[in-house]
Order: C-alpha cells, then structure tokens, then sequence
C-alpha cells in the first residue's frame, strides 16, 4: 500500500511532458496502412513477427510529412525512440534512432508515457522479481542493486509482488510464442526508457511538477481578471533602472565571471556531470584546505561572492581576526543565522545577540550610529526574523567599503593565493569514461553534511570569541592589542592586572590564548591546564591560578563568567550534533562526535537561566566601557561593591539588583 | 472472550476462513496478472471488440473477487481478539489485498484512458491501431482468468458495475480500508525471500536459449542473455 498524501484528482502535472499528447498524434498517424511507414517481418528462427521497420524508412517518413530535412527528422525519431513510442530491436539499451537498416518496433500503448502518472516502483520491482523468477542471474548490476533497494523499502509489500510476479509469469505463458516474445521486448523496452541503466540520459526527466494541467484553458471568471489587475498594479509599482545601467552591469557581470561558466569553458579538472569524475567537488569542498585559484578569484569579484564561499569567509574571518575587527564578521554572521533560523529559538537568539554585540560594555561591542542603533533597540522589544536587518546592513557596507579593500591587500589573502591549487586538466578515454560511470556513488547524506557544519560551528564558537572587556584586565603587555579599545590602552600599561603568574612562562592568559587562538598555543594551553578534551576547564583553573596572585585584586568572576559565556555560546551547536539521524549511508562509517564533553552535559534549561546574567566584574580603574561614560553614574552604588554590572536588555522589566551578587 | 473459551468450532471455522481469504488471495492475484496481460494489447493491432468483451468479463470477475474478499477479510479483523494466533497472517492478508487493490486499480486506469484514446466505434479506428507485432490473440489469458473458482463468486450475485464506477468504487474502498482498520502496514514481515523463488517450469525458457545459441553460430552476434531476441534477428530480407 503506497502511503498517499496528497490526493492526486490527476492534478500533479508535469510540463514537459505535455509534448506527449503531440507524439501520440504523430504515433498514430505512422499506423496508416496506406500513408504510414513500410514495414516489414522481422525473421527469427522459428517464427517471423511482423511490423518490424526500419530506421531509414522512419527518418524519411517524419522528413516527408513535416517536410524538414534529414538531420531534423532523425532528431525528431530518437526523441520519438527516447520517449518510449518506439523501440529499437537491436542494441536495446541504446534508445537512438539510426538511419539505417536497423530494426524497430511500435510500442504497444498500454506501455506508452503517460503524463497523468508516474511509473510505479512496484511495477518496477513486479518486473524485476518475474526476470529473477524467469531465471536467476538474470540482471544485470544496477538492476540487482535496484532490486535490493526495492526489496529494502518496499519490505511489507514483497508477497504481493513476488505473488504478483509469479502470476503475471505464468498468464504470459498462455500466450502463443511469437506473442511472449514481443510482449517480452516491449516490456523491456519499458524498462529501459523509465529506468534507464546508468551512464544513460532519460527522456524522462519533467522537472518539476506542477499543481495546474498546462494544457487547460483558464476560465475567464472575474477573480481571474482579479488576479490579472495585481499583478499589472505591482509591476508598475516597481522601481525601475535605466536599460543602459542594467545592460551594462550584466555585461560587466558576464565578462568577469566568463571562465567561470561552465557552460563557456571547461572546469578544471573535469566536470562531475560529463565524465563522472568528482574530483572537481572534492577540491570544492565548501571548507577545503587548499581552494582553487578559480575559487580564489572569485573572492575578488565582489564582497558577496566572498562572503557566500564559506572558505573565503573563513579565511576573512581570519584576516579580521589578525586585525581585531572580528566582532562585525561575527555579528553578521549571528544576523544570518537569526534571520535563517527555527522560529523557535528566534527571541533567545535575537536576545543573546544584543547582549553580546549591541549593548553598552557588551563583550563583542560594533561600532554602528546611534539612528541604527535606535531602531533596533526599539525593533528588539517585539523581536522577529529581521528585526535586525538595519544594523546588519550596516554592517556589511562597512565591512565591504573598508575591510574588504584591505583584507584583499593582506598578507592573510595572498597567502592563500599563492598556496592556492589549479589542477591539470583530466583526458579520460572512453574506457575510462565508462568505467567512472559504474563507479559513481551517491554523495553524503544532507544529514551528514549538517552535522559537521554545526561541528564546525561549534569548533569556530569554542576557539573562542574575543571578549574585550577582559582583554585589558588579563591580558599580558601584547602591542597589536592597542587597535583595539583606545581607552584600554593608556591604561593596559598603568593597570596593577599584569602579573606574572609563577607558572606562566609556557602559560599565556586564557584571553591571549583565546586571540591567538591557533592549534598550537590551544594545546600548548591544554597541556598545561588538564585535562585535554576540552579547555574550558582548563581556563577555569588558570583563573583560578590567576587569582591566588592577586590578592588586592577583587574576586574575579570574569573568566568563569567566560568560560560560561563559552560553553553558552558552544551549546546549540553541540546539541544539534549530539542528534544521531537515522542515516543509512555510513559515510565513512564516522560517528560524529560532539564537540567537548562538557557541554553537552548541561541541559536546556539551565542555560536559559544563566541567560540573562552575564556579571562582568571590572574594577573601576579599568572602565573600558567603549561608549560615553555617561551612565556611570548609574553604576555608583555598585562602585562600593567593587563594581558589579549586570547586562540586561532594557526592554525587560527587571529589578536592577543594586549590589546583589 | 478467553481463547480457552473459544470452542472447537470456532476455532475450526476461523481458520477456515482465513484459508479461504488466502486461496481468494491467489485468485484475485491470477486474475489481475490476466487482466494486465490482456490490457496490453489494447490498442494495438489486434484490438477488437472480442478483446474488450473479455476484458470486461475478467474486470466483473475480479471486482466480485474483490468485494467478497473485502467483506470477509474486515469481518476477521474486526473480529479478532488479543493476542489472536493468526494475526499476523490476517494483517498480512490485509496489507497484500490492499497493495493488489491498489495495482489493479491504477491498470484499470490505464484501461479507461486507452479506451478513450482508441474508441473503436467506426471503421477508419481501426486504422490507427498501432502496429505492435502481435499475431494471436489473449483468448487463452482470458480462459485462464475464467477458471478461476471463489466459494462465493456463484453465491454473490452483486452489481456489475461499468469501468469509471469501478474505478471510484476502489477510490472509496482503499480510503474506507486505510481509515476503519488499524494495522500498521510496515509491521508486516514477508514470508517470501528476496528472490522469490524459481518457477519450475523453465521449458520454453530452454527452447528459446537453444535458439540463441544456434543462431549466434550463423550470424556471431553478442552472447548476452537478455538480449536473445536481439539475437534472434536475422534478417533475411
């Protein structure tokens, strides 16, 4: 029983087959016994089958009634042979029409296309089971691998069809035997058309389908007319653009990104689609090591196209780390992600956002005017997918207008060039070719696929964000970190924070680690923190080590508040790769791995309490707040408790917690 | 009501039943192979009125097939209490009449959309029968499907409905059937392996491989098995 959802009524149409219709036409029209195409008696040892015709006497007929020339006619007969209407008798997988000698024959209509209905995998798989039952060994390799597939799938199905099989075997043998064997072929060539072997290209793909019969006249009713009128009215509402600047932006578009159509010119090494080959998508992968110079190439088309690469975006995200401008890669990033997320988590999402890039002494604090600024802080108080739309594109344009231009003049970016691979081109013969088209195999499962973009998620949430509220209190004399807060700086030097930590000389600070942040010094870190799985704790107990050097020092609740804010920040992800999909591809047979163990040990609803409570313990000679310092008056009687500042969203009612700890 | 209740009787009677709804099972499956046999020719060039009074012969010999066997197989599930032994056997019966219901429905679509395509109300029809290659005719697949015996196909003497009756009639019986009784269709298991077993009689199958074998010393064209009729060309024309 095929589970149904929608209640077809006929309705499910696909365009391109309305053609069919037409070909029938033509079909019946060859049957004339006086104007139709000759045919002769196809000989076979014991008996003759009639209606048999020839290829040449096609291609003429079709040239003699559409009168078209030789060529076209024999185009218009393969695809008359390709959809299904005639079979060859000769080289039978071959769905061609060769204007020779060779033999063809007239479908019977019970097996012609249909566009009301798609070919059933339970006639398939009845077809399938009557060749095993006829003899066994009979199929050939993809059809037992199809056949598997059925079986598999179709599981609770398979008495009726091996019953079913059974049956239609044997009602096919009370027929007289030149009968079975056109019956025979013309089952075949069924078969043929609508699961072609592979390495074959099918007639049969429609494309998509559609809920409307294209080929019915619409009834003029007055919501038609309606209808008609809206559309009129919207189109003139458009705006518009003069032909020349439109023109002339598609011409500068299509001569830039010209060798990067494949249509136009070959793709390097090879393209999957033609000779089978993958090693184009392997090398294309969307976070490879080593991209290609085209891919590189066309970093520098515009700021877009290096955004939409994940590879360019994970080497610009680099770069900016190197500058210390990563909080608006990371902010725009965590727009997309709002704006493309579940509708579920979109008001913690939009909430954690603003805590962490918009408000005052936020950790990740971006630099937008204060009108931006303005709407979408009111726009946050009833928070939807784009409330944060403004701001992004704010955001954007300045990345675009001035890291882009520098990013693409970096030593980070022509690194990456002058390491990037433009592999040779592939000569595969036609032995080869074919032997490619055996051994194609699916790609991984989306499933997959998902999974370790959220590991890498959560790889690029755990390398840590840079908070730079902290950077100044913890951070060791490091001069680049001067870019950063201006404020810091005069102060970083004069700040009592810079100790040495007794065990610091292999060391570093856990914000230091956090900025530099390569492989190296994380495990450096790691060896000398503990445990090795994850360095959360490791930061924890290098704070903690902190501390006991600094007695006049307030306790601080920093770090672990990092450490919190990290392992908030990775949770999400590492939930998402904790789920184990009922995938059946086993892609390496690699189970993914949840990121750290820790994370995933806390559950939800723990998290969404630590929300809102984001402590940041700064002493007040260090007031880096990166905004004018008006509210600190505000901050007044939290000074005698050595300063306790809770980041609220100001469009909550809560009671500020004076001094509360 | 306890099993160990059940009286011998009743016991005897189920299984009776359920045996009966099996061995209808196979008719309706023999007589569907026959039907879709003989509705392939349809259209084509030996395609007559004989061909369709046959076909709906066979039609009214499946939907009587159809209706008994639905009556009495709802009648054993509804019947059927906890734990019963045949469960599985009768949810198994179910799933396969379902499937079957399904697939002869869709070839009966096949066949009204072909009767309409080649009407055969006037002589000139006759001329844009598609010239398949088809010699005989299916009066031997009808026979067949005329044998088949149901206890209750002489019994029931219900509506002979025509074909666009008959078509919704499934419509609406598949629906009744999906929504009235609760059996989860993937919990049934095949009795059957994947292969399906081999049909004993392989005769004919001998005769024709002969004849490739002989022909591919004359003509030495390709050895492959499927292709027997392409290797059986020979033109000597």
């Amino acid at each position: 029983m095929t589970i149904r959802n929608v209640r077809d009524h006929g309705q499910r149409y696909r365009p391109r087959m309305a053609c069919l219709k037409k070909v029938e036409a033509v079909v019946l029209e060859m049957q004339d016994p006086k104007t139709g195409v000759k045919s002769q008696t196809q000989r076979l040892v014991i008996t003759t089958i009639p209606h048999a015709i020839t290829g040449e006497d096609i291609v003429a007929w079709i040239a003699n009634r559409f009168k078209i020339d030789a060529m076209e006619a024999r185009a218009m007969g393969t695809m008359m042979v390709a959809f299904g209407y005639i079979y060859p008798l000769q080289d039978h997988k071959r769905l061609i029409l060769k204007p020779d000698t060779s033999l063809y024959r007239f479908q019977t209509p019970y097996f012609w296309p249909a566009q009301q209905w798609p070919v059933e995998d339970t006639d398939y798989a009845i077809y399938l089971a009557k060749r095993n039952i006829r003899k066994k060994g009979m199929l050939e390799l993809y059809e037992q691998e199809e056949y598997n597939n059925l079986y598999k799938w179709m599981n609770h199905k398979w008495d009726f069809i091996v019953m079913q099989a059974k049956e239609q075997y044997r009602a096919g043998k009370e027929r007289k035997k030149p009968d079975r064997v056109v019956f025979d072929c013309q089952e075949r060539a069924y078969w043929v058309v609508h699961r072609p072997p592979p390495g074959t290209v099918s007639a049969m793909d429609y494309g998509h389908e559609r809920m409307v019969d294209p080929n019915l006249k619409e009834k003029k009713t007055p919501d038609y007319y309606r209808r008609i009128i809206m559309f009129i009215q919207q189109s003139i509402m458009r705006p518009r653009v003069k032909s020349s600047v439109s023109i002339g932006a598609i011409v500068k578009y299509a001569t830039t990104c010209r060798e990067h159509d494949p249509f136009l010119y070959p793709c390097l090494p090879s393209n999957p689609w033609l000779t089978d080959d993958i090693t184009y998508w392997n090398l294309n992968m969307p976070n490879v090591e080593i991209p290609t110079k085209m891919r590189v190439e066309r970093w520098t088309f515009s700021f877009g196209e290096l955004l939409t690469d994940p590879r360019g975006r994970a080497d610009f995200r680099l770069f900016l780390k190197k500058e210390f401008s990563g909080e608006n890669l990371a902010f725009w990033e965590a727009c997309e992600d709002l704006k493309w997320g579940t509708a579920a988590t979109m008001k913690e999402k939009a909430q954690q956002i603003y805590k962490t890039f918009l408000a005052r002494g936020a950790p990740r604090w971006i630099n937008i005017d204060g009108k931006t600024m303005d709407v979408t802080v009111k726009g946050l108080a009833h928070p939807h997918r784009y409330v944060l739309d403004a701001a992004q594109t704010h955001i954007y344009m300045l990345m675009k207008k001035d890291s882009y231009g520098r990013y693409l003049k970096s030593p980070v970016f022509k690194e990456t060039q002058k390491k990037a691979i433009a592999p040779e081109a592939h000569r595969f013969s036609e032995a080869q070719l074919e032997q490619n088209a055996k051994r194609r195999r699916p790609s991984l499962s989306p499933i997959i696929l998902r999974q370790q973009e959220e590991e890498q998620k959560a790889k690029l949430a755990a390398t840590g964000p840079v908070d730079i509220t902290q950077l100044c209190r913890f951070t060791a004399p490091v001069p680049h970190l001067a870019v950063y807060t201006g404020i810091c700086e005069a102060q970083s030097t004069a700040s009592p924070g810079l100790m040495t930590l007794p065990n610091s000389a292999a060391c570093p600070s856990p914000i230091s680690v956090a900025i530099d942040s390569t492989p190296a010094s994380e495990r450096r870190f790691d060896g000398n923190g503990g445990p090795s799985s994850s360095h959360f704790p490791s930061i924890a107990e290098a704070s903690v080590s902190e501390e006991d050097n600094q007695p006049p020092a307030p306790k601080s609740r920093m770090a672990l508040s990092l450490s919190r804010f990290l392992r908030r920040g990775c949770n999400a992800p590492s939930v998402f790769a904790s789920l184990s999909p009922k995938c059946g591809v086993a892609s390496g047979g690699g189970k993914v791995q949840p990121l750290g163990v820790e994370p995933l040990a806390q559950p939800q609803p723990r998290r969404i309490a630590n929300f809102f409570q984001i402590k940041v313990d700064i002493p007040p000679e260090c007031r880096i707040y990166p905004i004018d310092s008006e509210d600190e008056e505000d901050d007044s009687p939290d000074t005698a408790r050595g300063g306790v500042k809770e980041i609220i969203c100001p469009w909550e009612t809560v009671t500020k917690q004076d001094g509360a700890g | 009501m306890n099993r160990w209740r059940q009286s011998v009787v009743e016991i005897q009677t189920r299984k009776r039943q359920v045996n009966e709804c099996e061995r209808a099972q196979a008719a309706l499956s023999k007589v569907t192979a026959c039907f879709q046999q003989m509705a392939t020719s349809l259209g084509s060039n030996i395609d007559g009125s004989f061909l369709r009074e046959e076909l709906e012969e066979t039609r009214t010999v499946a939907h009587k097939i159809c209706s008994g066997l639905h009556r009495r197989l709802l009648t054993l599930l509804t019947e059927m209490e906890q734990g019963q032994e045949d469960k599985e056997q009768v949810e198994r019966l179910w799933v396969i009449f379902l499937s079957s219901l399904e697939n002869f429905q869709q070839d009966l679509k096949k066949v009204k959309a072909l009767q309409e395509i080649f009407p055969l109300t006037q002589r000139k029809d006759r001329q844009a029968l598609v010239n398949t290659g088809y010699a005989g005719g299916t009066s031997e697949v009808a026979a067949r499907a005329a044998m088949v015996q149901t206890p209750w196909l002489s019994i029931d003497e219900t509506e002979r409905p025509d074909l666009k009756t008959h078509i919704r009639g499934i419509d609406v019986l598949l629906e009744e059937m999906l929504q009235r009784v609760n059996v989860p269709l993937w919990s049934v298991e095949p009795t059957q392996e994947a292969d399906g077993g081999q049909e004993e009689d392989e005769s004919l199958e001998d005769m024709m491989e002969v004849e490739v074998v002989s022909q591919n010393n004359i003509s030495g064209c390709c050895h492959h098995h499927n292709c027997k009729v392409g290797c059986l060309l020979c033109l000597l024309s």
